[in-house]
């Protein structure tokens, strides 16, 4: 079993975003980084179905040199390989950065074994185009689906479950396949001291990405508008019960 | 111009993300379409065409979204449609994922509104979770396809007849359409539907565990509402991704939103914020939900939910 798990290097969730002036990028000086959260569980995931299947593991990224950090983050906690296709920093639009992962995924099969299975995170937690997955997936001409919320691979087959809105979805695809991971399917273990110092050491295989413009042109950047109401505080604990329940007759819902 | 919309059908309804792109639509003019996988009953025909749907090209429930996307691509081939949108729902994103590969076109997603200018399509859509929005301009040529956030549009009919169907030419593409359905099954819910209850209660992590936050079902019993969650909640198990409100979760716009143990974080906000009045109870006065609720209550949601469902039930 070979699989690989394409991350992507986001600002942390829920960091405060400062759009800078000229309103072309966001002001990464105070900003942290983390890999995004449906791509953790997808490297999750990658690790416990080699602990079960047996093969190993590689993490690729798209982004720029700094992203050396979320590979050795993802290494720590298992994956034995990583790849970094670097950028020039810019942000890359999600035709351009599939058509980079796809060459390289052919580049790197072609100096080793096929990949089993390919995981993607559903969405990334910047952009969230969902399509980078799907995309890379039609290039290799590989069935894909995606907000996958359990996987268990067997007899050249993977069983693939999603959620929907009103239930849930199980799949059967042929290896190999590719599966856009969604949070939730696993809890990420946490790097111990040994697999940092460990990560720290293996190495990473740097390749230069090729841009090709995807037809899209960013315009500008801005704050959403603001959502802030006046908060009328009914109260403290339940003694404010009755004031909420007097509110609910004024507003009609009672 | 020609827009076309994507819908999925269920229990003889068109998706509700349909009707409300149609209802966009109609402000660019021009003719207006729809791909409509499902049924294809004759109720939700009439509802994409009271919409302005002229048009609808169909294919079968159980077509895979592989198959949709290569027939959709003949169609906008064949058709020439100048913007296709989509909505959030789990085919409408493979569907259109796969279809702007076919078509070697961008897809802009999470949109909040959609301008035209002299042929030139631009969006504005929600990033980073939902905290930065950007402006972006299709450049490479038509169709502009986009994947819409529910609820931004309001849907409203215009009062056209039933369109006209044409059967969807569903190619076979091999091995990327090895994709097999073992099983589908619903998950039964009492009391209203949540993305249509006038009434929402919600709970997050505040709530403590699986048991304390069934406490929430007793009030939304009580005020004839649909009870909901966070993501924190729902990755924690307490209850099915159904009841997820949020970025990657439902949208919400009751007339009241009942938040109890929520602190509001972004991705919650963004399913919720629109609510006609908010209400939340959180121990934390500094809790960023307070800062969009316009009503709310310091306390901790383990005494002040009970109390509130005694008020209720006193007054009968």
């Amino acid at each position: 079993m070979r699989i690989l798990t394409c991350v992507k290097r986001v600002p942390s969730p829920g960091a405060k975003i400062v759009v800078t002036e000229d309103g072309k990028a966001v002001d990464t000086n105070m900003l942290g980084f983390a890999v995004s959260p449906h791509e953790e569980c997808a490297a999750e995931e990658a690790i416990q179905l080699v602990e079960q299947h047996g093969g190993s593991s590689t993490v690729m990224t798209l982004g720029p040199a700094e992203a050396e950090e979320q590979l050795r983050t993802i290494m720590s906690v298992g994956v034995d390989e990583a790849v970094l296709l670097t950028t020039d920093g810019s942000d890359w639009d999600p035709m351009a950065t599939a058509r980079a992962l796809t060459a390289a995924v052919r580049e790197l099969e072609a100096a080793g074994e096929p990949f089993d299975l390919i995981l993607f995170g559903n969405e990334s937690a910047d952009s969230g185009g969902y399509q980078v997955g799907v995309r890379v997936a039609r290039a290799l001409g590989r069935p894909i689906v995606s907000g996958i919320k359990g996987v268990e691979i067997a007899d050249g087959e993977v069983t693939a479950r999603r959620d929907t809105p009103t239930g849930a979805e199980v799949y059967r695809l042929p290896l190999p396949a590719v599966l856009a991971i969604k949070e939730g399917i696993n809890l990420p273990r946490y790097p111990t001291l040994k697999g940092r110092l460990g990560a720290k050491k293996k190495e990473v295989t740097v390749m230069e990405a090729s841009r090709e413009p995807g037809g899209q042109a960013m315009l500008t950047l801005l704050a959403p508008p603001s959502q802030e109401t006046p908060t009328e505080i009914l109260g403290d604990g339940a003694a404010a019960a009755s004031a909420v329940v007097d509110v609910l007759e004024r507003i009609g819902v009672l | 111009m020609k827009t076309w919309v994507f819908s999925t059908e269920s229990d003889g309804e068109a998706a509700g993300s349909a009707l409300e792109a149609l209802t966009k639509a109609r402000d660019f003019g021009g003719e207006l379409g729809a791909v409509l996988v499902g049924e294809g009953s004759e109720a939700a025909l009439a509802q994409l065409g009271a919409h302005g749907a002229t048009t609808v090209l169909h294919a079968a429930d159980n077509t895979s979204s592989g198959v949709i996307a290569a027939g959709v691509a003949a169609a906008v081939e064949a058709e020439q449609p100048d913007l296709l949108i989509f909505g959030m729902g789990n085919l409408d994103r493979d569907v259109a994922g796969r279809l702007s590969a076919r078509l070697g076109k961008p897809i802009l997603a999470n949109a909040v509104d959609i301008t035209e200018d002299g042929g030139t399509w631009r969006v504005a859509s929600e990033i980073l979770g939902g905290s930065t929005m950007v402006v972006t301009e299709f450049a490479g040529g038509s169709p502009a396809i986009v994947i819409t956030r529910p609820k931004v549009f309001a849907a409203e009919p215009s009062g056209g007849g039933t369109p006209t169907v044409t059967a969807m030419d569903t190619p076979d593409i091999g091995h990327a359409d090895a994709v097999e359905v073992l099983s589908q099954h619903a998950e039964t819910s009492e009391g209203p539907d949540l993305e249509a209850a006038a009434i929402v209660v919600s709970g997050g992590r505040g709530m403590g565990d699986e048991a304390r936050f069934g406490a929430l079902n007793e009030l939304a019993g009580i005020l004839g509402g649909a009870v909901g969650a966070t993501r924190a909640v729902v990755d924690a198990g307490w209850v099915p991704y159904s009841l997820q409100v949020g970025q990657t979760g439902k949208t919400v716009k009751p007339d009241l939103y009942v938040a109890c143990g929520i602190s509001g974080a972004m991705q919650h906000l963004v399913g919720m914020k629109d609510s006609t009045t908010i209400i939340s109870i959180n121990k934390d006065p500094e809790a960023p939900i307070f800062g969009i609720s316009d009503l709310g209550i310091v306390g901790d949601v383990h005494t002040v939910v009970p109390a509130l469902v005694e008020a209720l039930k006193a007054r009968g």
